[in-house]
């Protein structure tokens, strides 16, 4: 059966954009899933093993998984305008506000 | 003078998570490990997010291998508003005791996709050996 774990997060938001960042570890890029949809975004990523099949595993705390997280999303978010990057196996994703949504300065006159 | 304000319905609703497994982000000994053991070397391999090969310490003294570091923060614009913050590891600090002689000289590591690797040759003295019936 697939061990599915849950990545750790953390999301913050500024004026123009939500960024979530999730730690994938041992995750390669091409092995990262991403789906966005109207009220949704879901994160998947597998973990391979490193091992030779000739090892004897002494401790084994990291073992094989599937990273696998969803959030829920308010509106006013740009689909099509999100993005993402991955380095040092964290994955950045970040989704820009619609102009609607974004946090407005009123100067009062 | 300046007036600022946010829209609401964004929000409250954006990023209430759900579950879809039992296991809650891991609250184990960090970093995790593997060892594996092979013929002629040990194999640790530990996960390490986040962390660049600069942030990593490793030490080797009286038969114990020490993992040790620092996870950066991220830099987040000051103006941010955080949401969800589960990341509270910053530094790190295990070691694993060897039963048996290795050849220190030649420890290895590197430092991909976030996940150490470091190889601990045997001396000689440790490796199996073969006996031959005379």
């Amino acid at each position: 059966m697939e061990n599915i774990i849950i990545p750790v997060a953390d999301v913050y938001e500024t004026a123009e954009e939500f960024v979530l960042k999730l730690d994938l570890p041992g995750v390669e890029k091409e092995k990262i899933n991403i789906t966005i949809q109207p009220g949704r975004i879901s994160i998947k990523g597998e973990v391979d093993t490193t091992h030779r099949d000739e090892a004897r595993l002494l401790l084994r705390e990291i073992g094989l998984k599937t990273y696998y997280r969803e959030f829920n999303l308010g509106e006013g978010i740009q689909h099509q305008a999100a993005r993402a990057e991955f380095e040092q196996s964290v994955l950045t994703v970040i989704l820009p506000k619609t102009d609607a949504a974004k946090a407005k300065i009123i100067s009062i006159r | 003078m300046l007036v600022r304000f946010d829209v609401p319905r964004t929000l409250n609703t954006l990023f209430e998570d759900f579950a879809v497994s039992e296991s809650a982000p891991s609250t184990r000994s960090f970093p995790a490990l593997d060892i594996a053991e092979y013929e002629n070397e040990t194999v640790i391999v530990a996960e390490l997010p986040g962390l660049k090969k600069e942030d990593v310490k490793i030490t080797f003294e009286e038969d114990v291998l020490t993992l040790s570091g620092e996870r950066k923060p991220y830099e987040i614009p000051q103006d941010a508003r955080v949401l969800i913050n589960e990341n509270r590891v910053r530094t790190f600090n295990r070691s694993i005791r060897f039963g048996h002689d290795v050849d220190a000289n030649r420890i290895s590591a590197d430092l991909q996709n976030g996940m150490l690797k470091v190889v601990v040759p045997k001396a000689e003295s440790a490796k199996p050996r073969t006996i031959e019936v005379k």
